[in-house]
């Protein structure tokens, strides 16, 4: 029984910290709201040749053959970063393929990964945003020797930046993943704007998209089993990143109320600052315990490994939250400006809450499983 | 990182979870003598003071094994072992600070509970504020003379012997002038006047001192040094019990759901209704956030590191927690959440409570109130917190101005 990290671990958590405040400013953040595209295509190099990329990949493809606590430091630190890119969706459809997918996908997906050469999208809702699988919309009616694809896919992460869209649709065999081209006929991409300016949305219109036998993934009907793994892993990797936001703000938040005076005296020295900052201290910590229990449960293929991903999901989700916001409320006036960079943070976890199941979702998946 | 627990310790467990099996009495022992009875056979097995010297009659076991019994204990719904403030944090202060003689003298009988320990701590005006405490001690040659009285002494009336703090040096700074004794409580100057708490039972008390003795061989460590003992007894590891605790939580959540199962409302089953399975889903995300932390502690204390300040953040977090799964549980069981030992069986729950009493939810609800006060209140430990974990200023206050 051991809870710490390895000594390799604490070295990846660091170099991550020391590369993503380096290239990862929050003057870098700000300067990609106003970009197109919303990411930088020179860090996603680096982070391909930091190994990033390919961290949970095997080797053979270019990877580090590392697992989801490795995946799960990583967050962290970029959801510290207020990072703006696709490394999340990118790493779920990667692991997706790697784990189903035949040798021309693989091929095809995993080195160009692990080299920086592609990204990913995962169209995980459909139009009535439900979390479950059992619930897609979206059809995959047969057209010669394939498919076309007729339906709505809303708030997809980075897709408009994505070489590859792995979309799950219903068809005469039940559930089936296609990889799809977002260049394809019939696929119209409307860019939305959530709040956190970092994190990219499209909503996308499926209207007769042509998909052919080669973009299924792990087989015909076969696909309620790999989405409901990616849904887990997203919740995991997502609570890392609102750990990591959530964390930022507790460290602003104490070193101001170490050099913020008012009535002559630091504010930190008031218990009513004080114990605001303990307790978000408590969730941090909790926070940090179910993040990594969860991850290494989904390493170890452990028993709980599916309600500890959920447990994580609702529970970091609400502490980020509150951590995120009593950061502000510590700083005052100067907390709910948009120069001060607590926002970044607070819109990130914010984001983050309604992506991979949001908390009601995990409860009841979490109520389903302890009462059965 | 490996949250995988080792060969040997899911062997131990195994024996463990056999011992309880075999041994949990069927009938809740009622009176101190059957309760010690119970202690003795659980001592006798191996299982009460397990992280002690094997020289003073403990068992040198690790964190884990003893994290493991408490942890079966609570799954085995078994009725607790006495004297936990004994065994748990004054039988650790002699072991620090004791002299041989007084290590020789106390420690066996503590843990065979063949002597039952309290704390003499808070006074009247001094919660919070432990050091303003009153209580004098005056060297009379060959002994002191005690006088004073102390409040919310749990296990008071049981008690044999009592650790106590008081005031040896008035003239210098509250902080420098306290000692610490072993103190007799079976003696004529001691009266102890239990008092009723809000679940109705009587498991803490006064205690008034007048002229009452205590030995100089009784002295803890240096005269005037008491503060720095009493400093490392309420700093004394709170990571062994947790994974226990949790799971005396969890048995409760069985029993809810139980309960959840069986009644209905508005024509239906509680456990169909969406309000209700969202509160469970809550509940028991919560739950396992603390079996996650429990087990972070429980790994940092099996490596020897030390967790002194972080324990503030554990107690804070499951005292806390306590109080809202409770709150939670009676929210859902509305009226039969209300009900005290002593209905109908078919209509009550059992669960057993932060203070080991077993009782109904509506006992554990009350009993979780305690759980934010004693040891340190919540705001205690936000300030410990606030100053020795996040390096925030010290407050400025009326008596450090003066001191």
């Amino acid at each position: 029984m051991d809870f710490a990290f390895t000594s390799d671990q604490q070295l990846l958590k660091s170099s991550a910290r020391a590369f993503l405040d380096e290239h990862c400013k929050p003057a870098a953040v700000r300067l990609l709201w106003d970009d197109p595209r919303g990411e930088s295509e020179a860090m996603w190099k680096e982070m391909a040749q930091l190994g990033w990329l390919g961290l949970a990949l095997p080797e053979a493809y270019g990877g580090s053959d590392l697992g989801m606590v490795e995946t799960a430091l990583l967050l962290e630190e970029l959801g510290r970063a207020s990072y703006p890119g696709p490394y999340l969706p990118t790493m779920l459809v990667a692991t997706a393929v790697n784990r189903v997918g035949n040798d021309a996908q693989k091929n095809r997906w995993l080195p160009a990964v692990s080299a920086g050469g592609a990204r990913a999208a995962v169209a995980l809702l459909d139009g009535e945003l439900s979390w479950s699988a059992e619930s897609i919309a979206t059809r995959a009616e047969k057209s010669g020797t394939g498919w076309k694809l007729y339906g709505t896919k809303p708030f997809v992460a980075w897709a408009h930046v994505a070489d590859v869209i792995l979309v799950p649709a219903r068809g005469a065999e039940g559930t089936t993943l296609f990889l799809v081209d977002p260049a394809a006929a019939g696929i119209k991409q409307t860019p939305v704007t959530g709040m956190d300016l970092a994190t990219r949305w499209v909503n996308l219109a499926l209207d007769g998209v042509p998909v052919g036998l080669d973009a299924v993934l792990g087989g015909l009907g076969k696909g309620q089993g790999v989405l409901e793994t990616i849904l887990r892993m997203g919740a995991v990797g997502a609570a890392a990143e609102m750990l990591g936001a959530a964390r930022r703000c507790l460290d602003m938040a104490v070193e101001y109320a170490k050099v913020r005076e008012q009535f002559g005296q630091p504010i930190g020295s008031f218990q009513a600052i004080r114990h605001k900052c303990a307790d978000m201290l408590l969730e941090v910590e909790n926070s940090h315990a179910a993040v990594y229990y969860a991850a290494w449960a989904l390493d170890a293929n452990a028993d709980d490994a599916d309600l500890a991903a959920s447990v994580a999901k609702a529970y970091v989700g609400d502490a980020a939250r509150k951590v995120c916001g009593e950061a502000i409320q510590v700083h005052g006036g100067i907390g709910f400006t948009w120069e001060y960079d607590l926002h970044l943070y607070f819109k990130r976890a914010k984001a983050l809450e309604v992506q991979y199941g949001d908390a009601d979702y995990h409860r009841e998946l979490i109520t389903r499983r302890v009462t059965a | 990182m490996d949250l995988n627990y080792a060969p040997e310790d899911l062997a131990f467990r195994q024996s463990v979870r056999q011992w309880f099996q075999a041994n949990t009495p069927k009938v809740e022992p009622k009176t101190l003598a059957e309760r010690k009875a119970w202690h003795r056979t659980m001592y006798d097995a191996g299982y009460v003071g397990m992280l002690w010297p094997k020289e003073y009659g403990g068992r040198a076991a690790t964190p884990m094994q003893q994290a493991i019994v408490q942890d079966e204990m609570a799954r085995a719904e078994a009725p607790p072992a006495i004297n936990g403030l004994g065994i748990g944090f004054i039988g650790p202060t002699i072991i620090v600070h004791g002299t041989e003689p007084q290590k020789q003298r106390y420690l066996q009988k503590m843990l065979t509970a063949e002597e039952i320990w309290c704390q003499l701590y808070s006074e009247p005006n001094a919660g919070s504020d432990l050091a303003g405490l009153k209580t004098r001690a005056e060297d009379a040659g060959d002994h002191f003379v005690v006088n004073g009285q102390k409040i919310w002494t749990s296990s008071g009336p049981i008690a044999d012997w009592g650790i106590l703090l008081a005031r040896t040096d008035p003239k210098v700074a509250k902080h420098k002038g306290i000692s610490c004794f072993l103190f007799n409580m079976r003696q004529p100057g001691v009266e102890v006047r239990p008092l009723k708490q809000i679940t109705g039972s009587s498991l803490f008390s006064e205690v008034f001192m007048t002229n009452a003795r205590a030995e100089k061989s009784d002295l803890i460590g240096t005269l005037n040094g008491g503060w720095g003992i009493a400093q490392t007894t309420l700093g004394y590891e709170r990571g062994a019990n947790s994974l226990g605790r949790v799971t005396r939580y969890l048995m409760g959540f069985h029993h809810l759901v139980k309960s959840v199962k069986d009644l209905k409302r508005d024509g239906r089953a509680l456990i169909d209704d969406p309000v209700v399975r969202a509160k469970l889903g809550k509940l028991y995300a919560e739950l396992e956030v603390q079996r996650y932390a429990a087990l972070r502690v429980l790994s940092a204390l099996s490596k020897g590191e030390p967790i002194s300040a972080a324990s503030s953040i554990t107690k804070l977090s499951y005292t806390e927690f306590e109080k809202r799964f409770y709150e939670t549980g009676l929210e859902i069981l509305g009226p039969w959440g209300q009900l005290m030992p002593g209905s109908p069986d078919d209509v009550t729950e059992e669960v057993s409570t932060s203070s080991g009493e077993p009782g109904t939810f509506a006992t554990a609800f009350l009993w979780a109130r305690a759980g934010t006060i004693y040891s340190g209140s919540s705001e205690i430990q936000k300030n410990v917190i606030g100053e020795r974990v996040l390096g925030l200023p010290k407050e400025v206050r009326a008596d450090r101005m003066k001191g």
